[in-house]
């Protein structure tokens, strides 16, 4: 059933959260074990937590969010076992450190239907304590007929 | 540090990862993504997969690290983007294979596939952009 186009322009946060680097390293043992380039010296930095930068997809600890709250939220009554992540864009500015305190909030900003498939857009907007834009996302879902 | 004359138009690179049992679960702890289509083999099949399927979301941070490694640095992957035309099923090994298509000032533009062992896409239109001046 397509998803009512009404709902275009629901908002979702603001959300916060205190990046850590414990946080860092698991996400990035579990995803890589532990890739050297995100330990490596060009890392190197006098902030807190030193040398670590948040792998690029970190964002998913920060920001999806939005995106989860719009899937399961039952004024769209998607049906979460059709429901499967479409499609993901990550546009990443300043990068994200222990430390930072990183502010994100969302908005459905598409829903579409392509045959017996249903899509819905989230784009979500994170920044951190300085005001400098971190990470904008775009999260489609597609719910299948 | 990978210096920005160290890119070339035409460089491969490429990644295999395996979607092991656990990896799904490791990958869950970490991101907040419990889903139980992707930890629960009887919700996955209940939604038409032969297995659990692994959060996209671990597909797409393995793409990421195929292009850090290539570009010399997690903070100079500035762009990604994905469509995820397959799921990864649990056990499924996953080759990404990527190259540089651009390079336009600092900006060197990647473009990657991603195949599961049966040589089936997982990822359609994959594509970074890197920033390879400055810091890595």
């Amino acid at each position: 059933m397509p998803i009512d186009p009404r709902h275009v322009g629901r908002r979702y946060g603001p959300f916060h959260k205190t990046v850590c680097a414990e946080q860092i390293r698991s996400f990035a043992i579990a995803v890589s074990g532990g890739v050297p380039g995100y330990f490596g010296p060009a890392q190197a930095d006098p902030a807190p937590g030193g040398a670590l930068v948040a792998p690029p997809t970190f964002g998913v600890t920060f920001a999806m969010e939005p995106f989860a709250l719009a899937c399961c939220d039952p004024e769209l009554g998607l049906d979460l076992l059709r429901l499967l992540h479409a499609e993901q864009e990550f546009e990443h500015g300043a990068p994200v450190r222990p430390g930072d305190e990183l502010t994100t909030e969302g908005e459905i900003v598409e829903v579409r239907s392509r045959g017996p498939l249903d899509f819905l857009t989230v784009r979500t907007e994170t920044v951190n304590g300085s005001g400098e834009r971190v990470l904008v996302a775009r999260w489609t879902a597609v719910i299948r007929g | 540090m990978k210096s920005a004359s160290a890119f070339h138009v035409g460089d491969s690179f490429e990644l295999v990862r395996e979607a092991d049992r656990y990896r799904p679960i490791y990958y869950a702890a970490v991101s907040g993504d419990f889903n139980p289509i992707h930890i629960d083999r009887e919700i996955g099949r209940a939604a038409g997969f032969p297995d659990a399927i692994l959060q996209g979301m671990c597909t797409m941070a393995w793409l990421a690290d195929a292009c850090a490694a290539y570009l010399g640095g997690p903070a100079r992957v500035k762009r990604l983007k994905v469509r995820f035309s397959r799921p990864v099923v649990v056990g499924d090994v996953v080759t990404f294979r990527g190259r540089c298509v651009a390079i336009e000032g600092p900006v060197v533009r990647l473009e990657v596939e991603a195949r599961n062992q049966r040589g089936e896409e997982v990822l359609k239109g994959a594509s970074a952009e890197g920033w390879v001046e400055g810091e890595a």
